[in-house]
């Protein structure tokens, strides 16, 4: 029932904007992250059950859920920047947009150090 | 958070568009110019307290 909505939602939001075109061209970069924005809402409620499945299993399996956590930072600064750099690229803009996309890369290595030192310390330990 | 802010900036967009026409065609170029930037500063206000409603509840779903 949710991907009815969600399709509802973006051709509307593709109607609108098709007829702006005309008269105003930036109202369109307005609709399009509007109607990001809305559609990463309708999505939220299952997003949610399955980040509290997944933290449910780490604690339950007994690995510190550290690493889990480390994850989900690392999927929301790509959800975010992924939102970023699709409305830059759809205005035109390459050279924002991939400055944009460098700068989530660049949070996601930085957020995933801890993890790489730590496959480091165990694979000198096995061997 | 629903479908009637999409209705409410396409309203904004075509009224401004119009009412930039016709005070072109009166002659007043530069209240024509005024009635653009107070569209632009009314959809920016809406838009950005929906981008910053977005952004707080993704933060705090992954806390970032």
């Amino acid at each position: 029932m949710d991907i009815i909505k969600i399709i509802g939602v973006g051709f509307i939001s593709l109607i609108i904007s098709v007829i702006l075109k005309e008269y105003k061209r930036e109202y369109v970069i307005y609709i399009s992250i509007i109607s990001g924005a809305i559609i990463i809402f309708l999505c939220f409620g299952k997003l949610k059950e399955i980040i509290d499945m997944l933290i449910s299993i780490a604690n339950k399996s007994g690995t510190n859920s550290y690493f889990i956590l480390l994850l989900l930072k690392i999927t929301g600064i790509a959800i975010l920047s992924e939102y970023a750099v699709s409305i830059c690229k759809d205005a035109g803009e390459n050279a924002i947009a991939s400055k944009i996309d460098l700068g989530g890369k660049i949070l996601i290595i930085s957020i995933s150090i801890p993890i790489i030192s730590k496959l480091l310390e165990t694979i000198t330990k096995i061997m | 958070m629903d479908i009637d802010l999409l209705f409410k900036i396409a309203a904004i967009g075509i009224l401004v568009a119009v009412l930039n026409q016709v005070l072109q065609r009166a002659g007043r170029d530069d209240q024509a110019m005024m009635t653009t930037l107070a569209g632009v500063v009314i959809v920016l206000s809406l838009v950005i307290s929906e981008i910053s409603e977005l952004f707080t509840s993704v933060r705090t779903m992954f806390n970032l």
